[in-house]
């Protein structure tokens, strides 16, 4: 072996070397310890930039760091900026618990998640650690206090989301006149994402006669016209489609191609419901309706206000950045009432103080991008109300008042 | 000066260590490996017991590919078999967390030798879409067979305790990763000094030939597939044990695709290749990571491109990997030996 080739595993082994040795990030500089009157909290985040979900995870991320970036520009929360620590974990479980671990050691005092896997994943550890947890995955399941004691939801829970939809259902079908109970179908994405709201929108279609039937859209399917055919067969007046944007462009085309559209009437749950569905499926998506846990900017309400102005003094605009971005902009903005109600009291900025502070939270205004948020030691339901959207000309239009899931 | 290293006994030839500087090399990694638990923060405990979960399964991976060279793409739905097998067994029977974490691994050699069975018939690419099918069932059943493993829910648990203390701490459990790890390596460099071990290589090497030679093809086949998921089974029982929550999304199919690559880059048919791989693998993002981090301050757009630099970095890594050290990191580590060892006489 020559001495140049062994350059190749001296290198190899440094960077190696250097890993183990890469600790923590350095501390901010001394530079602007002076412009900070009080001590920084410290949140940690998680983001997906690179992986499975990142075509939605990359304006959430945004909407989180944008919220405090434009938090701290104003002086912070009661005086104190918010440290966010946060990373890139290419929808991994593995790098979600490395990644947490780490910013645990860092002292983070509350944590913004992303997916169901890194939610899930890390439901003991952040019950072990009294760490504040928020997601943008809204499974009912996260809602059981003995389970998840740290978990909040901020959107409407996918259950929530299918029970609405199936009530809305039901009361256009009577306002159009017709006799009966409409027949409904929920095609959804094959795994517990998809799965989790079917026990419970079953049995509220049981419980209100409304015909139900429920498949999967089968993984790496390249079109749905056999779904579409079964769900034809089974006569659906209304087809509530979970899953993620992109397969749910192309059922919409295929609904249109196989001539279904008038047939039936397609109501997309959160994460099917956004910008990029109507930029992929196109003339497609025209008259379908969104349960919307979070309001559109096209649509435009007083909570859309301080992330656009914030977004236009950065060269972009609300418009451009999606529903996404205010949804993790609000997102943040809860955890943060938290940590502000935590400092209010006097009491330490720990996760249990936070969870407390959070706890008190009774109606929170998002300005209208969300119903009101409320929490409790005994919920942490954030709230069980959304308004239905619908696509007219190629944006999302509101078409409904709030609708509750248990009025 | 040594020119070479010559065995005048048959005991020297078959000894594991052979020479002084592999027995001083290996009493100082154990040292190193006694000591490390007590002088790391929790992260880098954390760090250590995925290296350590990943050693088990990438040698398990390497039993079967690198050694008997039958390739599998089942590694994650084999891991979820393990997993979720303790899971069940310890949450929803009570059977204790020591006790479900040997059924576990039978319970995977079981489903692996099943899944092993089309390997008598097919080779190479065929066997990968058989082994690929093992995936996709097992994922299948475990999403959807909502009696046994809960389906939709992620299956919570209970924290592992020996005599009324918790074992899943990180430190703890370091103990029990690296203590498994630590008999693995010893199994498995011993199974490949046994009759086993050849017929496994000598399948690998010619399959025709071997069975010339007398070995039965198919019982040999079947049982690496046995031994591999046995081991596979053990890294996803100490998982399920470890993060007291099994959720399927930790065993998807670029599970699988990371292991392969984890003993293609450590190195096909070697153990200390298959640790190599495991920690460059684990520690690779972690590495990217803080180094984005690390020079936010300084350079604030390297933080925005890190996250796509880390796929670019895994896919260059294995071309190069392939193009120039096909034998792996395992090999680099052997020419560093042998400057050393030649120094300053290299050739």
């Amino acid at each position: 072996m020559s001495r140049r080739q062994l350059i190749i595993p001296f290198v190899l082994f440094a960077v190696l070397i250097l890993s183990a040795c890469a600790g923590p990030a350095p501390q901010a500089p001394a530079a602007t310890e002076a412009a900070r009157p009080q001590e920084p909290v410290k949140v940690g985040a998680i983001f997906d930039l690179t992986g499975a979900t990142a075509d939605v995870g990359t304006p959430y991320s945004e909407g989180v760091k944008g919220f405090v970036e434009w938090l701290n520009s104003k002086g912070g929360v009661e005086g104190h900026p918010i440290d966010l620590v946060s990373a890139d974990y290419a929808y991994k479980v593995d790098q979600a618990e490395a990644l947490y671990s780490q910013f645990v050691g860092e002292g983070v005092v509350a944590f913004m998640g992303w997916g169901t896997g890194d939610t899930e994943a890390l439901r003991p550890r952040i019950a072990e650690d009294k760490i504040p947890f928020m997601s943008a995955s809204y499974s009912a399941a996260l809602t059981k206090m003995d389970e998840a004691p740290y978990n909040f939801l901020i959107g409407t829970t996918y259950s929530d989301q299918a029970i609405i939809a199936l009530r809305w259902a039901a009361d256009d079908w009577a306002a159009k006149g017709n006799s009966g109970k409409p027949k409904v179908a929920v095609i959804h994405h094959d795994s517990p994402f998809g799965q989790s709201p079917l026990e419970d929108a079953k049995a509220f279609a049981d419980a209100n006669g409304i015909g139900f039937t429920s498949l999967p859209m089968p993984r790496g399917a390249t079109d749905y016209v056999a779904e579409l055919a079964q769900i034809q067969q089974f006569g659906a007046n209304y087809v509530i489609v979970h899953t993620v944007s992109s397969p749910a462009a192309v059922l919409l085309k295929n609904a249109a191609d196989q001539g279904y559209k008038n047939s039936m009437q397609f109501i997309l749950l959160n994460w099917c419901a956004d910008e990029i569905l109507i930029n992929l499926a196109g003339a497609a998506a025209e008259g379908v309706f969104g349960a919307l846990p979070f309001t559109p900017p096209t649509s435009p309400v007083p909570g859309h206000k301080d992330p656009d102005e914030w977004l236009k003094s950065k060269g972009s605009s609300l418009e451009a950045k999606g529903l996404h971005y205010s949804q993790g902009w609000w997102t943040m903005a809860v955890m943060t009432e938290g940590i502000r109600r935590t400092i209010q009291q006097g009491k330490p900025v720990t996760g249990e103080n936070i969870r407390s502070g959070l706890e008190s939270i009774q109606n929170f205004d998002t300005g209208g991008v969300t119903a009101p948020i409320s929490f409790s030691p005994t919920s942490h339901k954030g709230n069980n109300a959304l308004r239905m959207f619908k696509v007219e000309n190629g944006k999302w239009v509101q078409v409904s008042d709030y609708i509750s899931a248990t009025p | 000066m040594v020119s070479g290293i010559y065995h005048t006994t048959y005991e020297q030839d078959m000894a594991l260590r052979r020479t002084p500087a592999q027995k001083i090399r290996l009493v100082l990694v154990i040292v190193l490996a006694l000591i490390f638990p007590f002088l790391a923060s929790r992260y880098y405990l954390n760090l250590a017991n995925q290296v350590g979960i990943a050693v088990i399964g990438a040698i398990g991976l390497n039993i079967l590919v690198g050694y008997t060279g039958q390739i599998s793409l089942g590694q994650g739905g084999f891991l979820a078999v393990g997993a979720y097998t303790a899971g069940i067994l310890t949450a929803r029977y009570g059977v204790p967390w020591w006790l479900s974490t040997p059924i576990a691994c039978l319970m995977t050699a079981l489903v692996g030798m099943v899944f092993g069975i089309p390997s008598l018939r097919l080779k190479g690419l065929y066997l990968a879409i058989a082994t690929l099918a093992a995936q996709v069932i097992i994922l299948w059943v475990v999403t959807h067979w909502k009696a046994v493993t809960g389906g939709v829910e992620a299956l919570v648990v209970p924290a592992p305790t020996l005599f009324g203390r918790r074992v899943n701490t990180d430190f703890n459990f370091y103990w029990v990763i690296w203590g498994c790890a630590a008999l693995v390596t010893l199994l498995t460099v011993n199974l490949f000094r046994s009759r086993f071990g050849r017929a496994f290589i000598a399948i690998r090497d010619q399959d025709i030939a071997a069975s010339v030679m007398g070995v039965d093809l198919f019982k040999y086949k079947l049982l690496a597939f046995a031994i591999s998921s046995f081991f596979v089974g053990l890294a996803g029982a100490l998982t399920a044990h470890y993060r007291t929550i099994v959720t399927w999304e930790r065993f998807t199919m670029d599970v699988s695709v990371t292991y392969l690559a984890m003993i293609i880059i450590g190195g096909l048919g070697s153990v200390t290749g298959s640790y190599f791989g495991a920690a460059f693998m684990t520690l690779l993002p972690a590495l990217l990571t803080n180094l984005g981090r690390a020079l936010k301050g300084t350079f604030p757009i390297v933080e925005g491109l890190i996250p796509f630099f880390q796929l670019a970095a895994f896919g260059l890594v294995i071309i190069l990997f392939l193009i120039f050290e096909p034998e792996g990191l395992n090999k680099i580590w052997r020419d560093i030996k042998n400057y050393f060892r030649l120094w300053p006489f290299s050739y």
